[in-house]
């Protein structure tokens, strides 16, 4: 008689540890999983912002050459060789910034396109 | 050293005809530029064909693939040009599409990545640009160069903020293809040198105890081109959007 009812008992506790036992390797799978989450949210967002990066420096060495090529083959045109490529290549700069600024200026913009253009 | 062996990292670039052919004198080899567009069509055709052709309502892989392809570039043609845009739906995600599997498949080792060529992606900016030219003059007429002039300016500034405008307009091609291509060979060729790296480090003698650390940069920069090359696709699409969006409401 002691005997069973010692038993329920001990499968009570055996049981009870097993729960625990795996109620902590779910925590500790948790963790693992947060953890790469946090790396790969990381990650991208690195991505995110080389590539905006890159956008703002692309954007303004692109205004730039147009304007140097521009005035350069207006030069090559009229025959007044520095001019025109000095003063197209100051707009150049001056369009390479206000694409800088569009890019900069879209997320609080009144067109509602939300952080959309900034990506 | 190994300095001697030179392991050439623009070699990767070069476009080498693979079967010569002419038409009336005009160069059309078939190159391995030419196969691999032929292998990204091919890739993109077999995704959408095989994956929609279940049509089961628990999407296997394909199928979540090719929807998934459709949801994210609808979301973002409607978001950015709204409905109205989605007739220019099929052209952005033809874009899209080849732009991201161009990428993709350059990243497998001895493939030839298409869109490292500024032709190619000055090809698409061009058809970009042209396709906003085209459909806002035939749908405004004149009013599409109201793009150039924005309103409540003084008239002693017009002439100047016009020019800017311009010019800010004819960069666009060029930053939106010079980006693309930028990207695609910087990567490349970084992966190549790290290669080179590990080569000439075990080739060299004691230094080679520490080859593994530019095999790990690789590992490292392989997981940072992938997104490369999925952001470069995203950006090259909402920027499409943003500049039709331009052709279907000019003057802001």
């Amino acid at each position: 008689m002691a005997n069973e009812d010692k038993k329920p008992g001990n499968e009570d506790q055996a049981m009870q540890a097993r729960l625990e036992a795996l109620s902590a390797a779910l925590d500790r799978k948790q963790q693992d999983r947060d953890g790469t989450a946090v790396t790969e949210e990381a990650n991208r967002k690195t991505g995110r912002a080389v590539s905006l990066g890159f956008r703002v420096l692309s954007e303004f060495v692109a205004g730039i050459v147009v304007g140097a090529l521009l005035g350069w083959q207006f030069d090559a045109w009229l025959g007044t060789k520095p001019i025109f490529l000095i003063i197209m290549l100051m707009f150049g700069t001056a369009a390479g910034f206000w694409n800088v600024y569009r890019i900069a200026a879209a997320p609080t913009g009144s067109r509602g396109r939300g952080n959309r253009r900034s990506e | 050293m190994a300095t001697g062996t030179a392991i050439d990292p623009i070699h990767q670039f070069i476009v080498a005809p693979l079967a010569q052919i002419r038409i009336g004198g005009v160069d059309a080899h078939f190159t391995n530029a030419s196969l691999f567009m032929v292998i990204v069509l091919l890739a993109i055709t077999f995704l959408m064909i095989v994956g929609t052709a279940q049509k089961s309502l628990v999407p296997g892989r394909l199928q979540a693939a090719a929807e998934m392809a459709y949801e994210f570039v609808a979301s973002t043609v409607r978001g950015t040009t709204g409905t109205e845009g989605m007739k220019f739906f099929p052209l952005v995600f033809s874009l899209f599409m080849f732009v991201l599997f161009s990428n993709l498949i350059g990243l497998i080792p001895y493939t030839f990545t298409v869109t490292s060529q500024i032709v190619v992606t000055f090809a698409l900016a061009a058809l970009v640009i042209l396709t906003v030219i085209i459909y806002g003059v035939a749908r405004h007429g004149m009013h599409f160069l109201h793009l150039f002039v924005p309103s409540g300016v003084s008239p002693a500034l017009l002439p100047f903020i016009v020019l800017i405008e311009v010019i800010s307009f004819v960069s666009r091609p060029i930053s939106l293809s010079v980006r693309l291509f930028a990207n695609m060979l910087a990567g490349h060729i970084t992966l190549k040198v790290f290669g080179a790296f590990v080569a000439m480090l075990l080739g060299s003698g004691a230094a080679a105890i520490i080859a593994p650390l530019p095999l790990a940069g690789i590992v490292a920069l392989t997981a940072f081109e992938l997104l490369v090359a999925f952001l470069q696709a995203y950006v090259f699409a909402i920027l499409t959007c943003v500049y039709l969006n331009d052709a279907l409401h000019p003057g802001h």
